[in-house]
Parts: structure tokens; C-alpha cells; sequence
């Protein structure tokens, strides 16, 4: 998964292949500023992940962000902070509607995501809580801030109805079944005389700002309340997803619930309580809904909003917050931003969306991993088509050696071999037949120099059967206690005509190497 | 409404053949390859507008609209195997990319639809005349008796082909086992585009059938979509028999309702029974074992 940087060159951690390697920018540290940590006030956790090692080779205390995305959170939230007074008034809007929507869509992770129950019912969820909070805004005047104190009342009685059959309904099954069931909303509230079916959507709830407020008050509040919505969202997800009962549920994929079952995971359990914490938690944001827009209209129920939001999930990525909040940017930007484009902007967030299922594993969060292992796949082949092997090594098992060195050394000793090759002439070995042991020139005194540099493993050697009467060739074994052995049968009369047979051998290996 | 026998058989009759052509279509697809279509409602949609263009440019005669319909429901099904099956179905986690894809096609599909032809709903012609017969002591419209004659027929036609033929005997073995059936030589892509295309043009037919009844307009098939996913839950995905039965029980049921408590409960009711039908049954009525498509 994550790899450390600062662990890389010791023995039992796990290290990544030579060429598969990811580039870290790595920071100046020094001293006791090595184990400084930003943590989490009385606890030991840390923000950011940081990583101080030193460097192998230059022995310089360096520190890597092992993790950046904090970073990039933190960026977003600034920038998200200082939109309000800054951006115009479309911008603004559709901020807001991206608020909403990324904050239910986050939550929704926590089900589709953590839980991996492919429930299409949450836009229903969120209806019914606005629905809910807008009706007794209206007949019992009820305030803004009591709106979203009910919303997730309502929710939770959703999350209910849905929560029983997902404990025995699965896949595609339970998608279809909260899929008509968020048609069935549909139907009941356009024909609902009490829901307003006459004005088209039940209007007239309280808002957060009394009625003569200006235009732009109005935006900037809701923008900041879509902004806080987002962040309690977010910090719901990483609370639910992060702790025990993420666990719980991301040790429980469908198909493996008995598994998870035999480890003493109880999944039903962990199911229901992740539907009813994300129903109440869509219920806050169907009471804010309702705030927000002074009512509720039945496009919540539509399934075109429906495939909107599962545009935006499936185009970001499913099962990471970073990817829910994208997917949900670019969605917005096209419906909101691009208005002039009429029926076009949704054929459009539908072609990206049937783009990013063919093209894309993960959505765009997936991407930078997909490119990594494309590129990883690529380099593999394009090493695995070079067939001259790089010293002893094939380019490919090159890879797997851990004493790098030895690779570089071997593939100098090929060099040297292929230089020495061309100067093996006639020549050559006559001169060293008729001086063996005398002054040689330039070319011979090469390759003998190469040959007495060869491991004591397999060398060849002379063996003085009988002095001065008869010598015989040996290969050393190279271990200690194991004498060498007879390599042919051959006998020399002369010492002289010894080291020439075994600079013949030497050759014949050479030149067949 | 009076409570009558022979009205409701008949209503029942009517709705079970278009919810049947439509469930069995989905189940079918499930079933060899292993994908939802949710662009059934899609080409149900555009079959209807390939009809009413057929209707105003060709001929307005039975055979002509419904062949034109049949005809894009086909067309409409292939696009659709073109773009969610095969490129799709040797990759990682199909299932659920394919429902992705098929979801977004039917966004994609509805706002073309409404992009070319525009918002307004458009009306077919009245295909089987516009007389009334008298069966059974009551008066029956002639829309909804060539519905009842129709589509069992078109059923029972595609049921034998699919007992008798080279190509029915290919869809049956990838239904059984698409792994198997590919090791036997049965090739997957060219039994994919037959399936689908097959299975669009029951849809188409049944778009033809059905807006005799109602208008045809980008958002017409989300109804049918819906109705005939129901259906086919209840008779448990992949099951023809189970299909039928199902698709009977669903239009009693829908009948039922609009007499007893009225139209606007059609929905609920449809809803509670299918709920209860996969609390006893996950599977539905005459599901597959789980094992068997996996």
C-alpha cells in the first residue's frame, strides 16, 4: 500500500522494485526537528504523515510528506473560505448547490463506499427529510434551525425502511428495489395534494434570513452553510470510515459476508448502523435543502437527478472522499455553469460518465495508480523485449536483485569481455606459446590480466604430478577442504606447456562467454 | 369502476403481455450477460419515436409501425451492447461498470431524445383501428385486444425460436454458463449483439403496443423501465417461466388496485408485493441459485 521512503533500505521492510520506485521531494531537517510532529491534541495522532530518514548515500537527515493529501484538503477548504465575498453571484449558486450535493454524496460513500451496498435511494432520503422539514415548517411553523434539527428525524425513519431489506436483499436486487422505491416517492409526492402537487413542490418554509434580506446576504449564507455542511460530512465520513465500524463493514464485501462471518464480524449489525448514521446524516442535509431553498421540490425524487449524482460518484471515483468532492465539482460546473448549453450539458456529463467507466478503473482519483501501473506494465515489456542479457543478469531479473552492486559489477566484466574478445588472434596465442612467462606485449599482457582477475571458484591450475616430468590441469573448488579436481587427462612434460594449455582453456571460455 | 371478473382478467391480460415482453427482455440480458440494462427504458423510448417516424414518413399501417419499432428497439439494443458490453465485459468489476454504462446511457439517451425531437410528447397511430368488441359481456377497447393477441404471440414466436434454433440453443448455453458455453465455441460478442438486439426488439414492441395507450416522449420509458425491473425481480432474474408468472401476478395486482383503492396506488401496492415477494424469496419466485450465473 503506502511504501515509506525512510525505510527503504533496511533489511525486513518492504521495498519496491528498482524502476518502480516513486519520486518523493524530500525536505531539509536536522537535529531534534527530525521527531517534531504536528499531533492531534491529546492523542498521537498526526495530521500529516511524516517520514525523517537519512539518505544512504549522502548521510543528510532529509524528511518526506509520506501523504500530501492533507495538504491538498487544507488548500481546498482555504479556498472554499475565501469564495464567499469573492465569487459573483452564478458562482456563488452553484457553490452552494456543489456543497449540498458533495456533502450528500460523501455520506453516500459511506454506504455504496464503505459498506458496498449499491443503494440508490439517498436523493429519496434527502427528499423526504425536506419534504418533512418544509411541511412542518409551513403547518407548524416551525424555524430554520428546528428544520434541520427534524430533517434527520425523518431520515432516520427512512433509513429504517431501507435498512430492514438491505439485511437480506444484495446487489443488484437492492439497487433495483431503492431504486423504485425512490420512483414510488416520486409518484406519491407529485400526486400528493397536501405536498403540493398543484404549485409544483411545497414552497414557503422558513429561511435562515428574514424575507426582506438582500439577494447576496442570502447567497453568502447559504454558501458558508453549504460549506459547513461539506466539512460535517467529511469529518462524519473519516469518523465512520476511519474507525471501528469501517472496519467492520470494509471486512464484509458482499459475496465474502460469511467470511467476515466466521472472523466474528457481525455484518448485519454493522449494515443497519451505518444506514441509519448516513440516512440521519442526509436528513441534516434535506433540512438544510429545505432551508435553503424555502421548500422542496419533486426533481429530488427524479431520476435524472439520480443518475446526476451517481454521475458525479462514479466520474470521481467510488470509495474515496477526494473523488466524491471532484466528481461533484465538475458535475456542478457543467449543469450550473454552462446553462446556455441547454439538454447538451447533461449529454455531456453522460458521455464523460460512460468515458469514465470504459477508460477509467477508479474515476479520477484512480488515475494517478492506473498511469503508475501502465507505466510500470510498459517499462516491464519494454525490458522484457531486450534479449542481450546486461552482465549475468536477463534486464528483467535485473530487477529482483537486491546487491545492485553485483549487477554493476558483472555488467563491467562484460565490457571487459567484449573489449578483450577482438584482440584473441592467432597472433596472439603463438606469442604465448613460445614466451608463456616472459615480458608480453601490450594486447596479451590485457588479457592475462583479465584472466588472473577471476574468482578462485572453477580456476584453472596446474598440478606438479612429478616435477620438472609431469604436469597435469585442476579446476579449484574454491571451498576450503575440497581439493581440486582432474578436468582431462592430458599430461605435460613441461611447466611451460601447462600454463599454455590452461591459457587455451581460458580462451575457449572467454570467446564462448 | 365495477368490480367484474372478465374487465379484470382482461386488464390483467393486457398488462401482463407488456410487462412480460419487457421483464423477460431484462431478464434475458441478466441472465447471458450478466449485466442490468437500465437503457431498457431508453430503447423503449426509442423504438417509440423510430415508430412514430416510420408512421410519418413511410406508412401508417400496422405491420409498418410495428416492424419500424421492432426494428429500432433492435437498433437501440445493439448501440447499447456496442458500447456497455463489449468493451466492457473482460475487465475487472463488470457488473458494476456495465450498470454504470447503462445508467449513463439512458441519461445520455433521454436529453438526445428530448434535444432532437424536442419536449412535446408525440402521438402514434392508432394501429388496430379504433373499433370496440364485446367479449365476455364487457365492451374491450381495440388497443387492448392486440395487445392481449400480440405480444403472447411475438412471446411464444421467440420462446420456440429460442427452443429450435442454432442461435436460441447458443443464448440458452450462455445462460446456463458463459464460461462454459465459450469454451464450446459459442461466441461471446456475436450471441451479446444477438441477445441484444432480441431482447430490443421485445422492448420495441412493446413501446409500439404500449403507446397505443400512452404518447411517446423522451421520458416514456422510465415507467416501463421500472415496471418490467420489478417484474422481473419478482420472478427472479434470469427466470422466463418466472418472468411470466411474475409479470401475471404484477398486472393482477395492478389491476386490482385501480379498481379497488385507485390508480394513484398502483405503485404502492406493486411495491409492498415485490417487497414481500423477495422477503420470502431473495431470489425471486423462480429464481437461479446464486452459483449458477457466478
Amino acid at each position: 500500500m503506502r511504501d515509506q521512503p525512510g525505510l527503504i533500505d533496511t533489511e525486513d521492510a518492504p521495498r519496491r522494485l528498482v524502476g518502480r520506485r516513486i519520486y518523493y521531494r524530500k525536505l531539509r531537517t536536522a537535529g531534534a526537528d527530525r521527531w517534531r510532529r504536528l499531533r492531534y491534541p491529546f492523542t498521537r495522532r498526526t495530521p500529516l504523515l511524516l517520514d525523517s530518514a537519512f539518505n544512504p548515500r549522502t548521510l543528510v537527515a532529509e524528511r518526506t510528506i509520506v501523504d500530501k493529501r492533507p495538504l491538498y484538503w487544507l488548500a481546498f477548504f482555504a479556498v472554499l473560505a475565501a469564495a464567499g465575498p469573492l465569487a459573483g453571484d452564478t458562482l456563488l449558486g452553484a457553490a452552494t448547490i456543489f456543497g449540498i450535493y458533495a456533502a450528500i454524496n460523501v455520506i453516500w460513500l459511506l454506504v455504496i463506499g464503505t459498506a458496498g451496498i449499491f443503494s440508490l435511494a439517498t436523493l429519496a432520503v434527502v427528499g423526504t427529510a425536506a419534504y418533512g422539514a418544509a411541511y412542518m415548517s409551513i403547518h407548524a411553523g416551525l424555524p430554520w434551525w428546528g428544520m434541520i434539527a427534524v430533517g434527520p428525524v425523518f431520515g432516520l425513519l427512512f433509513g429504517v425502511v431501507i435498512a430492514i431489506p438491505a439485511t437480506r436483499i444484495d446487489g443488484f436486487y437492492y439497487a433495483l428495489l431503492t431504486l423504485g422505491l425512490t420512483e414510488l416517492c416520486r409518484v406519491y409526492v407529485v400526486q400528493s395534494q397536501a405536498l403540493g402537487s398543484a404549485t409544483n413542490g411545497l414552497y414557503g418554509a422558513d429561511g435562515i434570513l428574514p424575507d426582506g434580506a438582500s439577494l447576496r446576504a442570502q447567497l453568502v449564507v447559504s454558501y458558508y452553510g453549504a460549506v459547513v455542511l461539506l466539512i460535517a460530512a467529511l469529518a462524519l465520513f473519516r469518523l465512520v470510515n476511519g474507525q471501528r465500524l469501517g472496519r467492520l463493514l470494509r471486512a464484509s464485501p458482499e459475496r465474502r459476508e460469511a467470511f467476515a462471518q466466521a472472523l466474528g464480524v457481525d455484518y448485519r449489525t454493522a449494515r443497519i448502523k451505518v444506514f441509519l448514521i448516513s440516512s440521519a446524516a442526509l436528513g441534516v442535509v434535506g433540512g438544510f435543502y429545505a432551508v435553503n431553498f424555502r421548500g422542496a421540490s419533486p426533481s429530488l425524487f427524479s431520476m435524472d437527478s439520480l443518475l446526476l449524482l451517481l454521475a458525479m460518484v462514479v466520474i470521481g471515483g467510488i470509495g474515496r472522499p477526494e473523488g466524491a468532492v471532484l466528481g461533484t465539482a465538475i458535475v456542478v460546473a457543467i449543469d450550473r455553469l454552462l446553462i446556455g448549453l441547454g439538454p447538451l450539458r447533461l449529454i455531456l456529463v453522460g458521455l464523460i460518465m460512460i468515458g469514465t467507466v470504459l477508460f477509467l478503473h477508479n474515476g479520477l482519483v484512480g488515475i494517478k495508480q492506473q498511469f503508475r501501473n501502465w507505466r510500470d506494465r510498459k517499462r516491464s515489456e519494454h525490458r522484457a523485449k531486450r534479449d542481450i542479457r546486461g552482465g549475468e543478469y536477463m534486464p528483467e531479473e535485473a530487477t529482483e536483485v537486491r546487491d545492485k552492486q553485483l549487477i554493476a559489477f558483472r555488467r563491467f566484466q562484460r565490457g571487459v569481455r567484449e573489449s578483450l574478445k577482438p584482440l584473441i588472434t592467432d597472433d596472439l596465442i603463438e606469442a604465448h606459446r613460445r614466451a608463456p612467462c616472459g615480458p608480453h606485449d601490450d594486447r596479451l599482457s590485457r588479457v592475462l590480466n583479465y584472466f588472473r582477475r577471476a574468482s578462485v571458484v572453477d580456476k584453472y591450475a596446474i598440478l606438479a604430478v612429478r616435477p620438472f616430468a609431469e604436469y597435469r590441469l585442476v579446476a579449484l573448488s574454491g571451498q576450503r577442504g575440497v581439493p581440486p579436481r582432474l578436468i582431462d587427462d592430458r599430461s605435460f612434460a613441461t611447466e611451460e606447456e601447462a600454463i599454455h594449455a590452461v591459457f587455451l582453456r581460458r580462451v575457449q571460455d572467454l570467446l564462448e562467454s | 369502476m365495477t368490480f367484474d371478473p372478465a374487465y379484470i382478467i382482461l386488464t390483467t391480460a393486457s398488462l401482463a403481455s407488456i410487462y412480460g415482453l419487457l421483464a423477460i427482455g431484462i431478464s434475458i440480458i441478466w441472465s447471458s450477460l450478466g449485466m442490468i440494462n437500465m437503457a431498457h427504458g431508453f430503447t423503449f423510448a426509442f423504438a417509440g419515436y423510430g415508430a412514430w417516424i416510420a408512421a410519418h414518413t413511410l406508412s401508417a399501417s400496422a405491420p409498418a409501425v410495428l416492424l419500424a419499432g421492432i426494428a429500432a428497439g433492435a437498433l437501440s439494443g445493439l448501440a447499447i451492447a456496442g458500447v456497455a458490453f463489449i468493451p466492457l465485459y473482460d475487465k475487472p468489476n463488470f457488473p458494476l461498470r456495465s450498470l454504470i454504462a447503462t445508467l449513463g446511457i439512458s441519461l445520455l439517451g433521454a436529453q438526445a431524445l428530448l434535444y432532437v425531437f424536442g419536449p412535446r410528447v408525440k402521438a402514434l397511430p392508432r394501429i388496430f383501428g379504433y373499433g370496440r368488441f364485446h367479449l365476455f359481456g364487457i365492451a374491450i377497447t381495440a388497443d387492448k385486444l392486440g395487445t392481449i393477441i400480440c405480444a403472447p404471440v411475438v412471446l411464444l414466436a421467440v420462446l420456440i425460436w429460442a427452443r429450435t434454433s442454432r442461435r436460441g440453443l447458443q443464448i440458452r448455453a450462455m445462460m446456463q454458463n458463459p464460461e462454459g458455453a465459450a469454451l464450446v465455441g459459442v461466441g461471446l460478442r456475436s450471441t451479446a449483439l444477438a441477445v441484444m438486439a432480441l431482447t430490443g426488439g421485445l422492448a420495441g414492441l412493446a413501446a409500439v403496443l404500449l403507446s397505443q395507450t400512452y404518447y411517446v416522449s423522451p421520458y416514456s420509458g422510465l415507467t416501463p423501465l421500472l415496471k418490467g425491473m420489478i417484474v422481473a425481480l419478482a420472478g427472479g432474474l434470469g427466470s422466463i417461466p418466472g418472468a411470466l408468472i411474475a409479470a401475471v401476478c404484477i398486472g393482477f395486482v395492478e389491476t386490482l388496485t385501480a379498481v379497488t383503492l385507485g390508480g394513484k396506488f398502483v405503485l404502492i401496492t406493486q411495491f409492498l408485493f415485490i417487497i414481500v415477494v423477495l422477503l420470502i424469496r431473495p431470489r425471486g419466485i423462480a429464481g437461479m441459485l446464486e452459483q449458477t450465473r457466478e
